[in-house]
């Protein structure tokens, strides 16, 4: 029993210190220390902590350091302490300690504790479900916990023992690894408490963004139940130990933030985060780097298109997120190539019509299949109908743009996969729901935007979440 | 006010999906259920493992075969059981053939790869020709421990490798 406690307070205090890296890098970025509320920094700064210390563990084995707990996180504390102690530091910590012992007290009414009450049941589940059994999902037990287990092992990221797609980014078995130092031993069920906290604050940020948005607390509370308890995918990613639960909220993170940017609603110092969480995003998935890219994309055809005040000025501003994504595909890329590890060419072999046809077929099969996602992708619907004009004569079509395009992304991903005709529907069975899991947050964000619309209709209502976001008014 | 078909149908929505919140929980019962039992019991973590019987096999597998060395692992891939195996063995350097590979292949694969070890996963099915002809060469001692599969320790300098001209 102690050892059991004492195990979690080395978990809980490991997660600690990847929040604290965090921290210091959005004091760092944001200037205006009120710009984010504490829950928002909270859930940026444990993505920035994560692609931090897990990039200098890949910069450690790249100068042949070995991993320990102290050459891990001594030079990353050291700094991170100083940040804080610097001014901007002392008025992001100001500002969050003033915001907490004023702004505390929740006030729920009837519906909100029920669709409370339903999160927290959820999060107990998983919470439960994650650190009491151990690894057993495929993905987890062939690549990224095997992964996490032989990078503690050999103190590196050593992959010439293991054929476990190599060429793999390794944000989550490094974060792992990095947990395993922590408890001093491989613990692969409790090191996946990381799970269903990334969930967390992944909820986290999208009740903030609905806020944003200029959604009432209980609409934002109500979309982002919608969000977690439809269909059984996001549930099962907060105790299965894989990589797709980090890339959504990352996900989230950059094209939320993106979103608000276009709005002229996002707090200063938004880009430097977006890039970091575009970072994470090419760090911890093979996916990853396109999807990253398609959120540059988006902003940009969306910037071209709407015409608004500076917006040459601002298509250059995003300029900044390029280096965010070199920084999360570089490192890793030039790793592999110095290792000479065989860079996995999957998708760009051939073209094959009939799959092309059958994969629309499952794409849309599965976007209403109510198993998967519930009724979101539905709901998603009927907000693009409510959207009616506003969808492309306003900021919302970035959110369009990168939903649309990253669908059509899928559709092609399936037609050029070199699959066998029998294994075809198969491979897309194990495939399909975690291609949409990562960009599913963002399309709740556009439910989120069609609740507002008939929030709006309904007329007034008295409870802001949060204070009024930019317009979202046709240009 | 909002129009009637906006109403009807983001109700219609709303009740759609508090029954398959509903689902969820009819979904998601058995897996409650298994974590309440197992919380009552005490029975979680890594003694959760012991109830396949593959991983104290595997475990006593571990404290024979040392860590830089290499093994071939006969089974399909599709079982599942062998990405298991490869965890629980992990650093240990995996070799996945499958059960019906050719005698010729099998040595060729364990003397090129500098393999020191043959585990075949599932004893009760009936022996490949490469497994077959293992068994029955010098090459491969069978290690004696009590599972659902076989394991030999190979020596290389037994395998009488070499070209025929």
């Amino acid at each position: 029993m102690i050892e059991s406690a004492a195990a979690l307070l080395r978990l809980l205090l490991g997660l600690g210190a990847v929040f604290f890296i965090g921290y210091a890098l959005m004091a760092l970025a944001a200037p205006d220390p009120r710009g984010f509320n504490p829950a928002e920094r909270t859930a940026l700064s444990f993505g920035a902590g994560a692609v931090t210390v897990t990039l200098w563990m890949l910069a450690l084995t790249w100068w042949g350091v070995l991993f320990s707990l102290g050459l891990i996180l001594g030079p990353l504390l050291v700094p991170a302490a100083l940040l804080l102690l610097s001014s901007r530091g002392q008025a992001a910590l100001t500002a969050d300690w003033r915001a907490l012992s004023s702004g505390c007290q929740v006030r729920l009414r009837d519906w909100d504790w029920l669709l409370a009450g339903l999160l927290a049941a959820l999060f107990l589940f998983a919470a439960l479900r994650a650190t009491l059994y151990p690894i057993w999902a495929w993905d987890a037990l062939a690549t990224w916990g095997l992964k996490a287990k032989v990078f503690y092992i050999s103190r590196g990221v050593d992959l010439t023992s293991i054929d476990a797609h190599n060429y793999y980014p390794n944000l989550v078995p490094l974060l792992l690894s990095y947990l395993y130092f922590c408890l001093g031993q491989v613990n692969d069920h409790l090191a996946k408490l990381v799970f269903p906290l990334w969930g967390a604050l992944l909820l986290t940020l999208l009740y903030s963004w609905a806020g944003r948005l200029g959604l009432t607390r209980r609409q934002a509370l109500g979309l982002t139940a919608f969000f977690a308890l439809n269909g059984t995918v996001f549930i099962v990613h907060l105790y299965i130990a894989y990589a797709d639960l980090a890339l959504a909220y990352f996900t989230l993170g950059a094209a939320g933030l993106i979103y608000l940017w276009l709005q002229d609603a996002a707090p200063r110092g938004s880009l430097p985060i977006v890039a970091c969480f575009l970072a994470g995003m090419a760090w911890c998935k093979y996916e990853g780097p396109p999807l990253a890219a398609t959120v540059i994309l988006a902003a940009a055809l969306t910037l071209i298109w709407l015409h608004p005040p500076r917006w040459a000025t601002r298509l250059g501003q995003l300029a900044v997120l390029l280096t965010g994504l070199a920084a999360g595909y570089l490192p890793w890329r030039l790793f592999a190539i110095r290792q000479n590890l065989e860079i996995g060419q999957d998708h760009i072999q051939s073209f094959y019509p009939h799959q092309l046809l059958d994969a629309i077929a499952y794409l849309l099969q599965a976007l209403v299949y109510p198993y998967y996602f519930g009724f979101l992708w539905p709901a998603l619907l009927l907000a693009l109908i409510l959207s009616g004009r506003r969808l492309w004569r306003s900021p919302r079509l970035f959110l369009a743009l990168f939903i649309g395009g990253n669908l059509l992304a899928v559709i092609l991903a399936y037609a050029v996969a070199p699959t066998a005709a029998q294994e075809f529907p198969s491979y897309v069975r194990a495939t399909l729901d975690r291609l949409l899991l990562h960009i599913t947050p963002v399309a709740a964000l556009l439910v989120g935007l069609g609740i507002k619309e008939l929030g709006a209709e309904s007329g007034p209502h008295p409870d802001p979440a949060f204070p009024p976001a930019g317009p979202d008014a046709p240009r | 006010m909002l129009s009637n078909w906006k109403y009807f149908l983001s109700r219609t929505l709303l009740l759609l999906w508090g029954l398959q919140i509903i689902w969820l929980f009819w979904h998601f019962g058995p897996e409650m259920r298994d974590l309440g039992r197992r919380l009552a019991a005490g029975d979680v973590g890594s003694a959760i493992r012991q109830e396949e019987p593959l991983y104290p096999w595997v475990q006593s597998l571990a404290a024979i075969i040392p860590e830089q060395a290499t093994y071939v692992f006969l089974d399909d891939y599709e079982a599942g059981k062998e990405i298991e195996a490869r965890y629980f063995l992990s650093p240990r350097r995996h070799i996945l053939l499958p059960p019906q590979v050719p005698a010729d292949f099998l040595f060729y694969v364990l003397h090129q790869q500098k393999a020191s070890f043959l585990i075949i996963r599932d004893r009760q099915r009936p022996l490949g020709p490469g497994a077959q002809a293992a068994r029955s060469s010098p090459a491969f001692r069978p290690l004696d421990l009590p599972g659902p599969g076989l394991a030999f320790r190979v020596d290389p300098g037994l395998l009488g490798w070499g070209f025929y001209d």
